[in-house]
């Protein structure tokens, strides 16, 4: 991916204009019909509609009431809820501890897996093994993992800690909750992003570290002035995925904590999937929708920016 | 060759013969939701149905408890109702309202229909016409668990009937007693460890705000604003934040059922007529069982469960209606049922009920019923009504601001209710 993004930005020679024939034409568009249908159907099209159903009050399932057009009423609606306000910002407070969680581990372990180690290969395994576990399945058992009072984290804790530490309400104190969602999530996805930095590290030519020991650069030297800006467009990238997978959080707050304590792990997502299933209020969960894919859409735009400010 | 022809006739009408008859079997689907053993329950009873008629094919769909709404609005909208479909009392009139459902007199045995009690034929009845649309071999109530030993410990009265309940004062004077007591972990249990998106905070909760004198929407008006932001309501909410602020109620982390866990860690439970069967097992004769306290001029408890209605889209709706009255009438059933502290909603289950009958442990449970059961709202703007007032216990639990919270819920169901145009004909002059 990340190979694939720097060679296409930087050959960017232009092809020579060729005269084009018709069959060619037709052949082009013949390639290319199955990806524009699938894409409309499944993407575009249901955008424009939710962008459509976003202005009206339809509800989840029909209903008596006529459906009607209630223009900006509902965008208005939730801007005036707190409650949305407060998912914009635990959606946040959670991209902005996850990043360095998440993406350090995952960069400390690439580097680490990176060497010629024994079992290299297994232990590269086992370290993406969560990653491929379904987040249903590390939530149930990271529930029991915070456990309170008595569940391992807090014994592990108070046991090393020689009774100092009093048990944690890990998930039912507002303080805490969105903490160790953070936890959790950093656990289970990092793994996706080790392997980006090691496809990214596996990327840097040799020569330049030989050049680099030529010259008398100390390991930490190598590491600053060959590896860091070697993995420029890596660190990029994975810096862009894991926020926009941050602002989707959602399955990590529905099995575990259902936006509370307080609304402390409420999230846009989860926000929107109650408004539209329990609530049963289709067009308002549209407008959410809508407003979560002009924020994420703002995140690509800036992903855009520092890919061409880092001349990748 | 003669007797190939044989062969392949005999076969034949032997295909021909089993395909009529499983073309003959009609298909009936029940949605509806259970713990295993009602699950397992369900399955002996359409297995006895289909050999009393041969004819009929019961099929089950499943839907667990926590999404059954969302995966009956999944049903909806794929056009594919079930016939029978189990459903939560409360949200009765959002789905009569959406025309869901069909009227049940005239499809369930008229032997079921007078047998009902007075809380069952309310739970089931549409308040706009009057009619019934579900029934249900059971309705439900919650009541105040007491630890006898604790209880005596502390010299608090033992209410004899539903009325010389306990007081707000009273009530808050042994929670506080309790708290000192020793080996007494926490005063009460709620059951907060149910969850916080459950219908659980509702059905309780819902009650002592009933109590205090005020509702979660005007019942008459069909609106929020002025009753679930009232002093009344922010002021009882206030008084659980109070509760649970002290450290009385048991976290929610720390699970459900701490009232019968070894070493009773919790003195009191508020908990619902399904807790006793176990609690009883391991307390045996130290459990007794109060009214719910009054905490204004007049008590109030909850009410409703889980019943059976028929759709509107049923093809066979006559054959909906003999399996209900069947399951209803099934002597290992109700057995099961009785032996799960099931709560009686027909007259002859209740007389099969010793636990309910005068004298029986949980003789003031079923006290309730006719005397402070308040029925949760009967409108179709129901699941609005109670997401909303979850989200606003939990916000007041955790330290939040009642009257805000309460406020904000209030404009939500108000918003909701003006979306749908008023849900006409509620909220009309009548």
């Amino acid at each position: 991916m990340v190979m694939q993004q720097s060679t296409s930005s930087t050959s960017v020679r232009k092809a020579p204009v060729r005269r084009h024939d018709k069959g060619r034409a037709m052949q082009e568009a013949a390639m290319l019909a199955p990806a524009v249908v699938l894409l409309t159907l499944f993407l575009i099209l249901p955008f424009l509609l939710s962008f459509w159903t976003a202005m009206t009050n339809q509800p989840l399932v029909p209903r008596p009431t006529p459906v009607r057009f209630v223009w900006f009423n509902n965008f208005i609606r939730i801007f005036q809820d707190d409650l949305f306000w407060t998912a914009l910002w635990n959606v946040s407070r959670f991209t902005f501890w996850i990043i360095p969680a998440q993406c350090g581990l995952a960069f400390a372990t690439a580097l680490l897996l990176h060497q010629k180690l024994p079992f290299r290969n297994l232990l590269r395994g086992m370290f993406f093994l969560p990653a491929i576990t379904s987040m249903v399945v590390v939530c149930v058992i990271w529930g029991t993992l915070f456990q309170y009072p008595t569940g391992p984290f807090n014994q592990i804790l108070g046991f090393l800690s020689g009774g100092a530490i009093q048990p944690i309400d890990w998930l039912g104190d507002p303080q805490w909750a969105m903490f160790s969602l953070v936890l959790l999530s950093a656990w289970q996805a990092y793994g996706f992003q080790m392997i980006v930095y090691l496809a990214g590290l596996q990327g840097i030519p040799d020569e330049l570290y030989d050049a680099a020991k030529i010259d008398g650069a100390n390991a930490f030297r190598r590491f600053w002035h060959v590896t860091m800006p070697g993995l420029r467009p890596t660190h990029v990238f994975v810096l862009v995925i894991t926020t926009i997978q941050a602002f989707k959080l959602y399955t990590q707050v529905a099995i575990l904590t259902q936006g509370g304590p307080k609304s402390s792990t409420e999230t846009v997502v989860h926000y929107m999937v109650r408004a539209g299933f329990e609530e049963q209020k289709m067009g308002y969960a549209s407008a959410v929708s809508v407003i979560l894919f002009v924020i994420v859409l703002v995140i690509a735009l800036i992903q855009r920016q520092l890919l061409r400010r880092f001349d990748v | 060759m003669g007797k190939r022809l044989l062969w392949s006739l005999v076969l034949s009408s032997a295909l021909t013969a089993t395909w009529v008859q499983a073309a003959e079997k009609t298909a009936i689907q029940v949605m509806h939701q259970g713990d295993p053993g009602f699950v397992a329950a369900y399955g002996k009873v359409a297995e006895r149905f289909e050999a009393a008629n041969p004819d009929v094919d019961v099929q089950f769909i499943y839907a667990p408890h926590d999404a059954y709404n969302e995966k009956f609005s999944a049903a909806v909208m794929a056009k594919q109702l079930p016939d029978v479909m189990e459903l939560d009392a409360p949200f009765l009139a959002n789905y009569v309202w959406s025309g869901y459902l069909q009227p049940i007199k005239p499809l369930i045995d008229k032997d079921l229909l007078d047998d009902m009690t007075e809380s069952n034929i309310a739970q089931g009845t549409y308040p706009i016409d009057k009619d019934l649309y579900a029934i249900g071999l059971t309705d439900s109530s919650v009541v105040l668990y007491g630890n006898k030993k604790y209880l005596e410990a502390i010299g608090a009265r033992i209410p004899k009937s539903v009325d010389d309940a306990w007081t707000w004062e009273e009530f808050e004077t042994y929670l506080e007693k309790l708290s000192k007591l020793d080996g007494v972990k926490w005063p009460i249990d709620t059951f907060r460890g149910y969850g916080i998106k459950t219908e659980w905070i509702t059905y309780a909760y819902g009650p002592i705000l009933q109590s205090a004198g005020c509702d979660l929407i005007d019942r008459k008006a069909w609106k929020s604003g002025g009753t679930l932001d009232s002093d009344a309501c922010a002021d009882a909410l206030a008084m659980m934040q109070k509760w649970v602020k002290n450290g009385w109620v048991v976290p929610q982390s720390a699970g459900t059922n701490q009232f019968f866990a070894e070493g009773n860690p919790a003195a009191l439970a508020l908990g619902g007529h399904w807790v006793y069967a176990e609690a009883a097992a391991t307390m045996k004769d130290n459990i007794v069982v109060l009214p719910l306290p009054k905490f204004g001029a007049k008590g109030a408890s909850p009410d409703g469960t889980w019943i059976w209605a028929i759709t509107k889209t049923s093809a066979h709706p006559d054959i909906a209606g003999k399996f209900i009255s069947f399951l209803l009438k099934d002597k290992e059933f109700r057995s099961f049922v009785a032996s799960q502290s099931g709560y009686p909603g027909l007259k002859s289950f209740a007389a099969e009920s010793p636990l309910y009958a005068p004298g029986g442990p949980m003789a003031i449970a079923f006290e309730q019923a006719s005397k402070t059961a308040v029925a949760r709202p009967p409108h179709p703007a129901y699941p609005t009504i109670t997401s909303a007032f979850m989200q606003a216990v939990d916000e007041v639990f955790n330290g939040g601001d009642p009257k805000e919270a309460l406020t904000s819920a209030a404009n939500k169901i108000d918003q909701d209710i003006e979306d749908n145009d008023g849900y006409p004909p509620f909220g009309e002059e009548q």
